[in-house]
């Protein structure tokens, strides 16, 4: 009896909380926004979910929810290149917008799998002649735009200061200089192993598509849409290469050193270690080396010029952010990509990333001033001598064939031409299969 | 009579459907559409494109796919008969009555348990020139230290080494079957006055050969489909096309990854799904057509 009578107050009290909160919601205009439905978008990225960079996307997103109601974004880390492809070959997709990088673009495009952005820009306020010409070169394939650079990456010189004060010797500014900055900063032992190496590898093809094009030449041609491994200045600069580093301390002692060396921004990254003088890499170790490395005293200039017009050459790469074709919310996904773009959620963005912002007005951004050395790399994005490599369908197959020839020279078993050549033979077959 | 008969068929059809509707869709479906797709100019987004022969015609052409084909049966030719030679030695070792035996058994077995990948960054360290316990244990026993991960040369031998490292499956497999040979077969060839060479020749091996025509099989279609240990040792960047130095270390399921989800050409990547196919069949067929020579089974005693 007892119990009848509570379960019938409990009752009672359920049912006139309810009528309360039904009559408040009319009254006060209960929901997100009155007379508008609430759209949810999914934003998929590819960002580790317990990073300091899905932590600093996690804080735009809450930005942007709170900002307006009419949009819900809802973000999710997915750290897995297959599953976004994958989503992106239904009708219905998982996402509505997403992240890659801009080497990937012409890829996806040419494929129909991007949604042209073109006629987002106008209604969203975007205004792209603030973006950094080489970024948003990536962007592009055959006239239309499919992504937005989030962050942009230049390429710099660093050196180890301590080391090149020891030689006796400057930054190098030329080639020439670099090249003799090599001979003096390698030292090798009694049976003739390096012990120490003049100028870095992190990355063969990063390190030597870099200075193709700081030797002025071009990786594909001028309409984008056909390799040029072949260009002389291309094979002047890996010659360069060949001639001051391989040739001259072997191959195969280079590849004894190599195999030894700890691994890229860990603490035992051989240029934190002392083992490697000179490194060519982007503005994310100013962040990481006084993380991993506080005790390195380093210092960073421009990549040297091989003559005057080439002074301030860098190669650009970025981190871009795309609308999927499949996304049943385009119209709200560019409203928060638009959102992404601004100023704050950019700055915001690259700070906690260590990252380039891809506007040539927030470069001058004083909030930066915090990452030590970090100027050269901004500077550099304003560059006219900035390139990017360009996005095309068959970029990734490019990529894998200048891998293959980049390790023959580097091996010694093959010539810069020789090698570049038969990535030329490669290159007709792309459009194949 | 007629009706109960139909009756029981249907519902034996209806027992057997999970695995009839299964196999339609999750084996003859894909085999039969790749088979299609291997005629296509296909990017997995827009629709196949039919190009007749082109996707075969190019395989003449593409030196990596070559040198992806020549790396692994290269792989299958030493890899099939050192896990053959090791897992039968060691299932002999394993069989000695000794104290402990289960504590080795698992042991032996244990790297079998872990998950690829983790073996794969493991290794990684442990082939570190300079850091790796294996050049330190070379060293050790004053043996060259190669660059195993550097050197084309030393590539593959690297690749064998890790697959080798989980060779605890095939060696319980053989540990098993040493169990079922006859105790009376080696009394009979010790009275004869066998030594332990002629009782491995005459009674063991001919035993465990059909045990071995299985292994010989298995272990050759996991070496010509390798995939994940060559893929972890040279993998570079996220989603970027590796193939160690020289090419050495691509295999052919690598190139074919990479032909599919790297490079999207999914026409090409199931043209070359299809050639493993047929060389692993005929391979197949070959083996077991010649296995009448020397497999022995158990009826055949007389």
């Amino acid at each position: 009896m007892k119990l009848n009578v509570t379960h019938r107050r409990i009752r009672f009290r359920a049912g006139a909380l309810s009528i309360i909160m039904a009559t408040s919601a009319v009254l006060l205009g209960g929901g997100p926004a009155q007379g508008v439905e609430q759209v949810t978008i999914t934003f998929s990225y590819l960002w580790g979910g317990n990073g300091p960079e899905a932590k600093a996307i996690d804080a735009v997103i809450a930005d942007f929810n709170k900002s307006q109601s009419a949009i819900h974004v809802v973000g999710i880390s997915s750290p897995d290149f297959q599953k976004q492809l994958t989503s992106m070959s239904s009708s219905n997709g998982s996402f509505d917008i997403s992240d890659h990088f801009g080497n990937n673009v012409g890829s996806w495009a040419a494929k129909g799998i991007l949604e042209p952005l073109d006629g987002y820009l106008a209604e969203n306020n975007i205004v792209l002649k603030d973006f950094a010409p080489s970024a948003l070169e990536q962007m592009r394939y055959k006239g239309k735009l499919y992504s937005l650079p989030i962050a942009s990456h230049t390429q710099e010189l660093l050196y180890n200061k301590d080391l090149l004060a020891a030689a006796g010797i400057q930054p190098p500014k030329t080639m020439t200089q670099l090249a003799s900055a090599i001979i003096k900063l390698t030292k090798r032992n009694s049976k003739g192993k390096i012990t120490r190496l003049g100028l870095g590898i992190p990355d063969a093809g990063t390190l030597l598509t870099t200075l193709g094009q700081a030797f002025g030449g071009a990786w594909d041609g001028k309409a984008n849409n056909t390799p040029t491994p072949t260009d002389p200045k291309i094979i002047k600069a890996l010659d360069w290469y060949t001639k001051n580093v391989t040739k001259r301390y072997g191959a195969s002692n280079l590849s004894a050193f190599k195999s030894g060396l700890g691994q890229y921004m860990s603490a035992q990254d051989p240029f934190y270690t002392g083992k490697i003088a000179m490194v060519i890499d982007g503005e994310w170790q100013a962040v990481n080396i006084p993380k991993v490395a506080p005790k390195l005293n380093w210092g960073v200039v421009n990549i040297p010029a091989y003559d005057r017009k080439l002074a301030g050459t860098t190669q650009v790469s970025t981190s871009t952010l795309f609308i999927p074709a499949n996304s049943k919310h385009k119209k709200e996904a560019a409203t928060f990509l638009a959102y992404m773009m601004a100023d704050k959620p950019m700055t915001d963005f690259t700070m906690a990333l260590g990252n380039l912002p891809s506007k040539i007005s927030l470069l001058a951004n004083p909030i930066y001033k915090s990452i030590p050395n970090f100027q050269i790399w901004l500077n550099a994005l304003k560059s006219p001598n900035a390139k990017s490599l360009s996005s095309t369908p068959y970029s990734a197959q490019y990529s894998a064939d200048l891998s293959i020839a980049f390790d023959a020279i580097l091996r010694g078993v093959s010539t810069p031409k020789d090698a570049l050549n038969s990535v030329a033979k490669k290159a007709t077959s792309y459009n194949e299969g | 009579m007629r009706r109960n008969v139909r009756r029981q068929t249907l519902l034996g059809l209806a027992f057997a459907s999970p695995f009839i509707v299964g196999s339609l869709v999750f084996i003859i479906y894909p085999v039969l559409a790749s088979g299609w797709y291997s005629f296509t100019d296909f990017n997995l987004f827009q629709s196949p494109k039919f190009i007749w022969f082109k996707n075969y015609q190019h395989m003449f052409l593409d030196t990596t796919f070559w040198k992806s084909l020549s790396n692994t049966v290269f792989l299958t030719l030493f890899g099939v008969p050192l896990t053959i030679l090791i897992a039968l030695a060691g299932a002999h070792i394993m069989n000695l009555p000794v104290r402990g035996q289960p504590l080795y058994r698992a042991l032996i077995y244990l790297p079998t348990v872990v998950p690829v990948v983790v073996g794969g960054y493991l290794w990684r360290w442990l082939l570190n020139t300079e850091y790796g316990f294996v050049n330190y244990f070379l060293s050790l026993l004053h043996l060259p230290q190669p660059e195993w991960l550097e050197q084309p040369d030393w590539g593959k031998p690297a690749i064998i080494v890790m697959s080798l490292w989980v060779i605890g499956g095939t060696m319980i497999i053989y540990l098993a079957a040493l169990k079922d040979v006859p105790e009376d077969l080696y009394e009979a060839a010790q009275l004869d006055g066998a030594g332990w060479v002629s009782r491995f020749r005459y009674v063991t091996w001919p035993t465990l050969s059909p045990v071995t025509l299985f292994q010989i099989i298995v272990t050759m279609i996991a070496y010509l489909q390798i995939f994940a240990q060559p893929y972890l040792l040279t993998q570079t960047r996220l989603n970027a096309a590796s193939s160690g130095p020289g090419e050495s270390m691509i295999s052919y399921s690598m190139y074919l990854y990479q032909n599919a989800f790297v490079f999207l050409k999914m026409g090409y990547a199931s043209a070359m799904a299809w050639v493993l196919f047929l060389v692993t069949l005929l391979i197949t067929l070959v083996l077991l057509k010649t296995s009448k020579r020397w497999v022995h089974y158990d009826s055949e005693r007389g």
